[in-house]
């Protein structure tokens, strides 16, 4: 992957944002849970850099902890929904007959339900677990995957290059690393990017409405929602969250970004 | 006056020129042929005189079109006015050129009416009647990609000509058409001259430029070689460039010496008999290949040839029948050579890594790499190149060294040199047929130009008509 | 072709039903005691509810479950589209649904229409004019607005329009101007893909070899843009729209609540929390049918236009 300046930006935010949610519990021993009542929406000042909450909780921990629930949940959703989603395109692709048309058929039924309503109900039968909210969104995700590595490879798999690599006697992972791999590796990278956003998304969607994640967990959706009320007497509270939201987000977007022609 | 004239017509780039000064004259009724082979400048030409080029390169020079007068590349933007009504161009790719969400009637009758400006019941019957003119009534309702490459063509052609323009410019007509289709497309421009209509093509076949007569000019790596009437430059030409050009053109070749053919039969098949979904192809019921034999295989495209070199190989099974392989019992003894080598080769890799994989895998010196890369005249340092660098032909020639590195007793050549130029085409088929000979190896030829098979094998088999 | 792509919608919205008809089962199997104190204090109230109202509640939901062929007898219900009463408010649910239905497909009908005025000319625009100065604005435009997740951003838009300039009611319902924030707020995060979309499928078209011809046989610019140009772009702006559908209903249900407008998506979110199955059941069936039906039209559509699909 070329490292265009738009590409650089992108993912110097990302570290930037990583080392802020994975990097910060070493630094400050802060509880984002802890409640100091009387410290209830206090402005930044030196002592604490983003302030306290409605509750009396200090923003500095608890953002950091939001970004981390957001990252891991996203990443894991991301490398089981990849795993799944490649390997059956590779097995689908290279074998077609009845076995593509079966997990097709899986993919294709995993999406009849729009995605969303999914993980809804799947959170509704065990609320406030990060398990369910990883099953429905990897539910999802995979299928993309299956689809994005199916499609890439299958014209390559009938072309003649492997028929040709086939008679002079080249193994079948010879054949999967010198044609299909190069071919699968770049499409690969902006997927996962691409998933990795939708994930972020789909959490921080289900944390607005209440029903992926319950209060006191901090997640930023949840923590919009929270923080709505006093939108007018302490905007910088609201802002928080949704800022880093959006810098998360553009970061993902500023690496997937193409050099125009 | 009507007609064309260009007057000291380049085409440069901000660092080259690849055209040098070019005088041409287009009469009505006289035909223009620009003869070359790929680079060699002809199409560039053509486009320059169009106001087609890329907008990376530049033309200059006096266009005098009807008497009116256009210097470019100042005027290229009035050129453009003539389009359609004056100047029209057929397409290289008529599926590339043609709308594919459109019917082809449509497609015909547009020029007639947003061009001349006739109404919309008057293009439509006027576009019925070129279609039948053409032998294409039945396919007028049709979408681009439901035609075969000549009806698509020539669909294109009536399009190109509704407008009304006289001055039709043909960019390799007959490009990637069997020769059926050729002498079809041949035989309809020249009606188009007959007609009193002003043509220029351009192409690399030598033979539709015999069909279509008029002037030549034949074009090297962008210079004028020779220009003349077809008749002396085609059967007398003065240059040694055109001489061997003409040489290239199977129908021109020595016929081969008759090499010696071992007696030991290689692969044999009986009683094959091959489906495509429901059609059952043409393909040669039983065939006996020798050792160092070349046997040529023709027929029309889609006739099924590349399928039945895979049932000799093993990769397809018949509906019936049976392949024996008496030489050697190990599969890869058994190769073949594909019409685009060009993904054949693993992209990201050069070719020397991709050439070493080869050597480790079977543990064949190197020596033996480098010696057939002389006898192909193949120069070392393409070796540390990647796939997409080389050249069709070079491609090619690889293809065939990794493959006779294997020393194999049988060789599948499927329409190896279709998409090559004609001088590299020449020697690559030298290529194929020497080394076999060499290796006593035995090779099924197949292609659609019969000429060729004629010239380079030592029997040929023709495809049956389909059931 | 056009029946197999029926037979398999038709397959697609059977399934839907069997999926939200087994995962509402599992639901009510889950934690019937808490559930069936969470209907009967949203029935009577926190702080009116005691052990025989709950007792009740418990009695209501067992009543369904009968022994045996429970989970079929549940299925069968949901397919004769049965949902019974509300556990929280006592009515007909299917009273409810159709009043509900209408809201949400009015929402989603307005933002369609505003996603369609404003990507179309737009990107028809930037992929004519490839990489002219509106194609460069719109194409960070989109990066930015894409980052912006439509529940943030409609927070943005309240916040923005409706407190600190006062320009828009930011919740309520049944006048015209209601519907604006809310649409608004969806049309504008659909734009920002759907404009690069339209501008890289306009892109395309004009950099095909058979729109390039047109202009050589003599076609003015309009007249190639509209017979050759808008045919063969609404194919693959039309597939687009039809998989932006999921997102769509995906984000009534966000958009429905955080602007209370009284949808489906926002029934079924209260829902959730009331543990109110026939509601969840129904909201979230009619949701996931309304799905299956919109991707039906946009295969009919794009059956239609592109005959390569079709008759091939």
């Amino acid at each position: 992957m070329s490292l265009s300046i738009s590409r650089l930006m992108g993912l110097l935010m990302l570290c930037l944002l990583l080392g802020f949610a994975f990097l910060l519990p070493l630094i400050d021993r802060g509880d984002p849970l802890e409640q100091d009542l009387l410290r209830i929406l206090h402005a930044p000042s030196s002592g604490s850099l983003l302030g306290f909450d409605h509750l009396g909780r200090d923003m500095l921990p608890r953002l950091s902890a939001a970004l981390r629930l957001s990252l891991g949940l996203a990443a894991l959703c991301v490398m089981s929904a990849m795993m799944a989603g490649v390997v059956t395109g590779v097995f689908s692709a290279v074998y077609g007959g009845w076995l593509d048309r079966l997990i097709s058929l899986l993919g294709d039924m995993c999406l009849a339900l729009p995605g969303l309503l999914l993980v809804l109900l799947l959170a509704a039968i065990a609320p406030d677990s990060p398990g369910m909210l990883w099953l429905g969104i990897s539910l999802v995700l995979w299928v993309e995957f299956f689809r994005v590595t199916r499609a890439t490879l299958r014209p390559i798999v009938h072309a003649p290059g492997m028929q040709a690599s086939r008679l002079l006697g080249f193994s079948a992972f010879y054949r999967f690393r010198r044609h299909l791999w190069p071919a699968l590796a770049p499409i690969l990278m902006t997927l996962i990017l691409f998933s990795f956003s939708s994930a972020i998304m789909a959490v921080s969607a289900l944390g607005f409405i209440s029903v992926g994640v319950r209060p006191p967990t901090p997640e930023l959706g949840l923590m919009m929602t929270e923080l709505l009320p006093f939108a007018w007497e302490a905007p910088w509270l609201l802002l928080q969250p949704v800022t880093a939201l959006f810098l998360l987000l553009i970061s993902l977007n500023l690496l997937m970004h193409k050099e125009r022609k | 006056m009507k007609g064309l004239h260009a007057i000291g017509i380049t085409v440069t780039t901000s660092s080259a020129t690849l055209v040098e000064p070019v005088n041409l004259t287009l009469l009505p009724g006289q035909p223009l042929t620009l003869l070359g082979e790929t680079g060699s400048g002809k199409s560039l030409l053509a486009q320059a005189m169009m106001g087609i080029l890329p907008d990376d390169l530049q033309a200059s020079g006096t266009l005098i079109i009807n008497t009116r007068r256009f210097t470019l590349p100042q005027d290229v933007a009035l050129l453009r006015e003539l389009w359609g009504r004056t100047l029209a161009s057929l397409p290289q790719e008529p599926w590339l050129s043609l709308d594919p969400t459109m019917p082809i009637k449509q497609q015909v009758a547009e020029g007639y009416r947003f061009v001349r400006g006739q109404g919309k019941a008057a293009s439509a019957i006027a576009a019925s009647n070129d279609l039948q003119q053409l032998g294409l009534e039945d396919a007028a309702p049709r979408f681009p990609w439901q035609l075969s490459g000549g009806m698509a063509q020539r669909a294109a052609f009536a399009a190109a000509r509704a407008g009304g323009a006289e001055i039709l410019i043909a960019d390799e007509p007959t490009k990637g058409l069997d020769v059926a289709r050729r002498d079809e497309v041949a035989s309809l421009l020249r009606r188009e001259v007959a007609d009193g209509g002003t043509l220029l093509t351009i192409t690399h076949d030598i033979a539709l430029a015999r069909q279509l007569g008029g002037e030549v000019i034949v074009m090297h790596k962008g210079k004028v070689i020779e220009q003349g009437r077809a008749e002396q430059v085609l059967h007398t030409p003065q240059q040694e460039y055109t001489r061997e050009l003409l040489a290239a053109d199977p129908a021109a070749w020595s016929t081969r010496q008759q090499t010696l053919v071992g007696s030991k039969p290689v692969v044999s098949a009986e009683g094959i008999r091959l489906q495509r979904g429901a059609k059952t192809l043409g393909v040669p019921q039983n065939i006996i290949l020798h050792a160092g034999e070349v046997v040529g295989l023709h027929g029309a495209s889609g006739s099924g040839k590349s399928s039945f070199g895979d049932v000799l190989l093993g990769l397809l099974t018949p509906q019936q029948g049976q392949v024996t392989r008496h030489a050697a019992v190990d599969a890869l003894k058994y190769q073949k050579i594909y019409q685009d080598p060009s993904a054949l080769f693993p992209p990201a890799r050069t070719l020397a890594q991709s050439l070493n994989d080869v050597l480790r895998r079977h543990r064949i010196a190197s020596a033996r790499r480098d010696a057939l890369m002389e006898q192909l005249a193949l120069a070392p340092e393409l070796l540390t190149r990647r796939p997409d660098s080389l050249s069709g032909g070079e491609l090619q020639r690889f293809s065939l060294l990794r493959v006779m590195l294997l020393e194999p007793v049988f060789l599948f050549a499927d329409e190896p040199t279709s998409r090559l130029d004609p001088l590299v085409q020449q020697q690559t088929i030298q290529l194929i047929t020497s080394l076999a000979c060499e290796q006593q190896c035995a090779v099924l030829l197949v292609s659609h130009d019969r000429d060729l098979l004629e010239k380079s094998t030592h029997r040929v088999i023709a495809m049956q008509a389909v059931a | 072709m056009m029946i197999k792509l029926l037979g398999w919608r038709l397959a697609q919205a059977v399934f839907v039903v069997l999926a939200v008809g087994l995962l509402t089962w599992f639901l009510v199997q889950a934690l019937p005691g808490d559930m069936a104190w969470r209907i009967a204090s949203g029935r009577y109230g926190y702080d009116r509810v005691d052990a025989s109202a709950v007792a009740r509640v418990q009695q209501e939901l067992s009543g369904s479950l009968q022994q045996g062929s429970a989970l079929l007898h549940w299925l069968y219900d949901l397919l004769q589209f049965n949902f019974g009463r509300s556990l929280v408010s006592g009515e007909p649910v299917m009273d409810e649904l159709r009043w509900q239905l209408s809201q949400t497909l009015a929402l989603a009908g307005t933002s369609l229409l505003l996603t369609i005025l404003l990507t179309l000319p737009l990107g028809i625009w930037a992929g004519c004019h490839a990489n002219g100065k509106l194609d460069r604005a719109l194409f960070w435009l989109s990066a930015l607005l894409k980052s912006v997740p439509h529940f943030a951003l409609g927070m943005l838009l309240i916040v923005l329009l409706a407190l600190q300039l006062d320009w828009l009611p930011s919740a309520g319902h049944g006048e015209l101007r209601h519907f604006l924030l809310p649409s608004l707020t969806l049309a504008l995060s659909l734009t920002a893909v759907g404009v690069r979309v339209v501008r890289e499928a306009t892109y395309q078209v004009v950099t095909s070899g058979y729109y390039r011809w047109g202009a050589q046989k003599g076609l003015a610019p309009a007249t190639r843009l509209r017979r050759h140009g808008v045919r063969n772009l609404a194919s693959p702006v039309l597939t687009w729209f039809g998989m932006q559908f999921v997102w769509l209903v995906e984000g009534v249900v966000v958009v429905e609540t955080l602007f209370a407008w009284p949808g489906m998506g926002h029934a079924l979110v209260h829902a959730i929390f009331a543990r109110d199955v026939p509601v969840i059941q129904a909201s979230a069936m009619a949701l996931g049918l309304l799905f299956v039906l919109l991707n039906m039209l946009v295969d009919a559509g794009c059956y239609l236009l592109d005959p390569r699909g079709a008759r091939a």
